[in-house]
């Protein structure tokens, strides 16, 4: 926890608590409508697809797939020392997106990289109270 | 009832700053303006006491400060290098609805200088700012931040869902190169000007190092200053001046999303919508255009663009620059400057968009200085079309030939 360099998410009290605290725990935990009951992410106090102000938090499954991706061979900061390394556009199980740096992957050769492969959530921890997504291929 | 403003307003002259690209002496941002501003003013005959409007990406109450002038309408929309196909949009309001007559667009920028002298571009990304907002949390802690690295995931996804290749994204790059050798202003016009000018090859694009895969170097705009203006009247003034006027047929624009992750379709962009409002106020379409202005970012950003405008079917967007079709002396011109590729990107290009239009229409784009034998099209209808933000804003205008 001590190394980790890279840039620490900084949890918004209004609309993030929840999905940091969740994070802590090892739980992907995700806004969903109580009256549409659609999941949205980023999350928001407002459901995008039918205006409610109504929001419940689930635990969701974790898994997704690969939406789409690319090898950053140019980074800045902590991230400058991984290059290249793969980042990913995810789809949830539950539905809508998410964005990782990918694991369990070899950026060396992206044509082995499948849009639509499965890849589950785990967890880094950052410092005490933040701990960050990552997906790995499975 | 309201009036359709299609029309109503011409582009009446449009002008750069003395020095564009990579300047020897840094440039700030104001001179650039008030140089390109300067400029169009000496072209058109219009004096600035006369602009009664101001439009800046954030900046027009300290561009009419500087002039000492004091505007009745201002707009400082500042949403990437889109921004100023919207003023254009804006300004053409504004004068239908009689508020004002005479309107200013003006952008200065210092990508290069800026680089030069502080270590860092104009562009977003990096520390400092909201650390709450959806991209500060839930995209940049994962290392990115420059638009090449958003824009590569689109990339990717066009070549899965369409089965697009480097090979077609070549042809992009390739055909712009093209035009920048007819441009002296161009950064790529010529090996003597810089190394890495001159004609372009499949092999010189496909050893180009990766710089967010599948971008290539070579799919990826430069990064330079930029000063530029445009003049915006109403009819009647348009056609007293000493200039030809290029008229404002059309114009349209919308937004899609703003942080990458709600971008939805990663092969579409707004410029649908945005196209569709501009060829609807204009009565015309894309098979009425007779050359295009594209942003191109990227190759990826020109190709989806293509298909949004409807100049292709959806997936083939490369294909309009196959066979030398875009290409000088080619049946559908297309970025008939250089390009961000190849002949300036400052950070926000919409403005260069916007000059060569008018360069273009008035049949002024052969010089000597910004265009030599060869660049000229005979174009008299072009769709000009710029994206900002992360494949998010677009506007789009469909301008005619007096």
């Amino acid at each position: 926890m001590a190394d980790y360099n890279k840039p620490i998410p900084q949890p918004d009290p209004t609309h993030t608590q929840q999905f940091w605290d969740g994070a802590k725990e090892g739980k992907l935990m995700l806004p969903r409508c109580t009256v549409c009951n659609r999941v949205h992410f980023y999350p928001r106090i407002m459901c995008p697809h039918c205006h409610s102000m109504s929001i419940e938090w689930i635990e969701a499954s974790g898994e997704g797939y690969i939406h789409t991706f690319a090898v950053q061979h140019r980074a800045f900061g902590g991230w400058a020392d991984e290059v290249p390394f793969v980042t990913a556009f995810i789809d949830l199980k539950e539905g809508d997106r998410m964005f990782t740096v990918l694991r369990g992957v070899d950026p060396s050769k992206p044509e082995e990289i499948k849009i639509g492969a499965k890849v589950k959530i785990e967890f880094e921890q950052a410092t005490d109270d933040v701990h960050v997504p990552y997906w790995r291929v499975v | 009832m309201p009036s359709n403003p299609s029309m109503a307003a011409a582009i009446v002259g449009a002008a750069e700053s003395n020095e564009i690209g990579y300047p020897e002496t840094p440039r700030t941002m104001m001179q650039l303006h008030i140089e390109a501003i300067n400029n169009v003013c000496l072209q058109t005959g219009i004096k600035p006491s006369q602009i009664e409007a101001v439009f800046a990406t954030g900046n027009a109450p300290q561009i009419a400060e500087y002039l000492g002038i004091h505007p009745k309408y201002f707009d400082t929309t500042s949403v990437g290098g889109c921004s100023f196909e919207m003023h254009v949009h804006h300004a053409l309001a504004a004068i239908n609805a009689g508020i004002v007559d005479i309107a200013l667009v003006t952008h200065g920028e210092n990508g290069y200088s800026a680089r030069a002298t502080q270590g860092r571009g104009t562009g977003r990304g990096g520390p400092g700012g909201d650390p709450w907002t959806p991209d500060a949390q839930f995209t940049t802690p994962y290392g990115i931040g420059g638009a090449p690295s958003n824009y590569s995931h689109a990339m990717t996804r066009h070549m899965h869902q369409y089965g697009s290749t480097h090979a077609d994204f070549a042809q992009i790059a390739i055909a712009t190169r093209q035009w920048a050798m007819l441009n002296p202003r161009a950064i790529m016009f010529s090996k003597e000007t810089n190394p890495n000018g001159g004609a372009l090859t499949v092999d010189d694009y496909n050893s180009s190092r990766w710089i967010s895969w599948p971008l290539h170097l070579l799919d990826v705009c430069l990064v330079t200053d930029h000063g530029g203006a445009v003049l915006v009247t109403n009819a009647e003034i348009a056609r007293s001046l000493k200039t030809k006027p290029v008229w404002i047929a059309g114009a349209g624009e919308n937004t899609s999303h703003s942080s990458m992750l709600e971008m939805g379709d990663f092969t579409a962009t707004s410029a649908k919508a945005s196209s569709e409002a501009a060829y609807k106020m204009a009565g015309m379409g894309p098979s009425d255009m007779e050359m295009a202005m594209i942003y191109d970012s990227f190759t990826i950003t020109a190709a989806i663009t293509a298909e949004m405008l409807g100049l292709t079917a959806r997936g083939e967007g490369p294909s309009l620059w196959a066979d030398g079709n875009a290409s000088p002396g080619g049946k559908f011109p297309v970025n008939t400057n250089g390009g961000g590729l190849s002949f300036n990107h400052s950070g926000m290009y919409g403005m260069q968009l916007l000059i060569e239009s008018y360069r273009q229409l008035s049949g002024t784009a052969e010089d000597g200085i910004n265009g030599i034998a060869g660049k000229q099209t005979n174009a008299k209808s072009l769709v000009v079309n710029g994206t900002g933000g992360s494949l998010s804003n677009t506007g789009t205008l469909v301008l005619v030939a007096d």
